[in-house]
């Protein structure tokens, strides 16, 4: 696992094998005709007409990451937005970060994290890369984001906590562009009160660097940020072995500590 | 020579005791909000409960103040899926037994609540053989 900075990705094998029926050339060639017909004309392969041929050389991602603490320092009011890279607010945020405290945000309820949190939330998490996506399961909030390689583009149904994320190989690295997020009051991260809108945009750059994998994360929302934000980070490759844990939030256990907080309404 | 064979090992072992005391994180949530760590407190109940959820453990303890009144007290501890890395069990801490835990108190005015950042039994010894004495550390 992760031991090399490129692979090459290949077609499945029950795709490979319909291009290599023995037996009679004629009988071959109208059979693959037909079935390829019949695929053209339900349109399976319109949809991935533009993904990344299976020869390019693209960056072996693939694995099981871990954020803890042993890669990067820990998340916080300062981490990973630290004074000389802390977004820029505009009045909306600043008058949001008023009225805010801490129990408002909805992740005391169980709603999961998203971007730009997720990424530099300390948890483990697995990249799994086929020719038409990126799949990237987080540990944290049992999330999994989807980045489609095949050139689709998010339809006006396709907002959600974790947006739309599109995304290519550009030489060593992956890059992705999500959108499509859906409003959050405490959407920017876990610490700062910050919220995020629709119009957010979320870059992402990944790469490695010998066995470490690496980040650079951008952030837009001209409804909150005044100008880009970002960061870069980077995850270490699991202990042998690791699997996965299921997160499954229990309600009760997220809002436990809340009647400890001396909320200002009262 | 003598010096490399005997300094080294034990700078390892040292180090890997500081590994080893190191405390699963939850990083969930921040816990000044929560907690005053300029007001710290040590107590010793009985477990009434504990809940091993994520996105925190929470225990619960039966306390008994000096004039012999008893209250529960709630204990936050780490996330589930980062104790388990390090041996913890629904079952390590039963009903009936006696625990001792210490850290910063919850800020709610009355709230008998804590952030559990050292939690031994009764006799001071850590709740896992052999372990540290401060694993349940939630976020900062």
């Amino acid at each position: 696992m992760n031991s090399h900075k490129t692979k090459t990705l290949s077609k499945p094998k029950g795709q490979q094998s319909l291009f290599s029926v023995k037996g009679d050339a004629l009988a071959a060639q109208l059979a693959t005709g037909l079935i390829v017909g019949l695929i053209m004309a339900t349109g399976l392969l319109s949809d991935t007409s533009s993904a990344q041929t299976e020869s390019s050389e693209i960056p072996d991602l693939t694995g099981i990451w871990d954020g803890g603490t042993r890669a990067r320092p820990i998340n916080g009011e300062n981490m990973p937005w630290e004074p000389s890279n802390f977004p820029v607010l505009n009045e909306r945020a600043l008058a949001y970060q008023q009225v805010w405290e801490e129990i408002i945000a909805p992740k005391y309820d169980c709603q999961p994290a998203s971007s730009p949190a997720i990424q530099y939330d300390p948890y483990h998490m697995e990249v799994t890369q086929w020719p038409d996506r990126v799949l990237f399961r987080y540990e944290k909030d049992d999330q999994l984001r989807t980045v489609w390689l095949d050139g689709r583009e998010p339809k006006a149904t396709d907002f959600g906590i974790q947006g739309f994320s599109v995304g290519h190989y550009d030489g060593d690295a992956l890059e992705v562009v999500t959108t499509h997020f859906v409003f959050d009051v405490a959407g920017f991260d876990d610490y700062n009160g910050i919220p995020s809108s629709s119009q957010k945009v979320v870059r992402e750059r990944y790469w490695r660097e010998g066995a470490d994998l690496w980040i650079t994360l951008t952030v837009e929302d001209p409804m909150f940020l005044r100008e880009p934000a970002s960061y870069t980070t980077r995850w270490i490759p699991a202990r042998a072995g690791y699997k996965l844990a299921s997160y499954d939030c229990d309600a009760e256990s997220s809002r436990a500590m809340v009647k400890f907080f001396p909320s200002k309404y009262k | 020579m003598i010096t490399h064979r005997i300094i080294l090992p034990l700078l390892l072992l040292l180090a890997l005791g500081l590994l080893a005391m190191a405390p699963p994180l939850s990083a969930h949530h921040a816990s000044g909000p929560f907690y005053d760590s300029d007001k710290p407190i040590e107590i010793k109940g009985v477990v009434t409960r504990f809940v091993f959820r994520n996105p925190h453990a929470a225990l619960f303890l039966d306390v008994t103040d000096d004039s012999g009144e008893t209250a529960e007290w709630q204990v936050e501890l780490g996330a589930p899926v980062m104790l388990r890395r390090v041996g913890w069990t629904p079952d390590l801490l039963p009903v009936g037994m006696i625990v001792r835990v210490a850290g910063p108190s919850a800020r709610a005015e009355g709230a008998k609540g804590l952030l559990g950042r050292k939690l031994t039994r009764a006799d001071g010894s850590p709740i896992l053989e052999g372990g540290s004495t401060q694993e349940p550390t939630p976020a900062r």
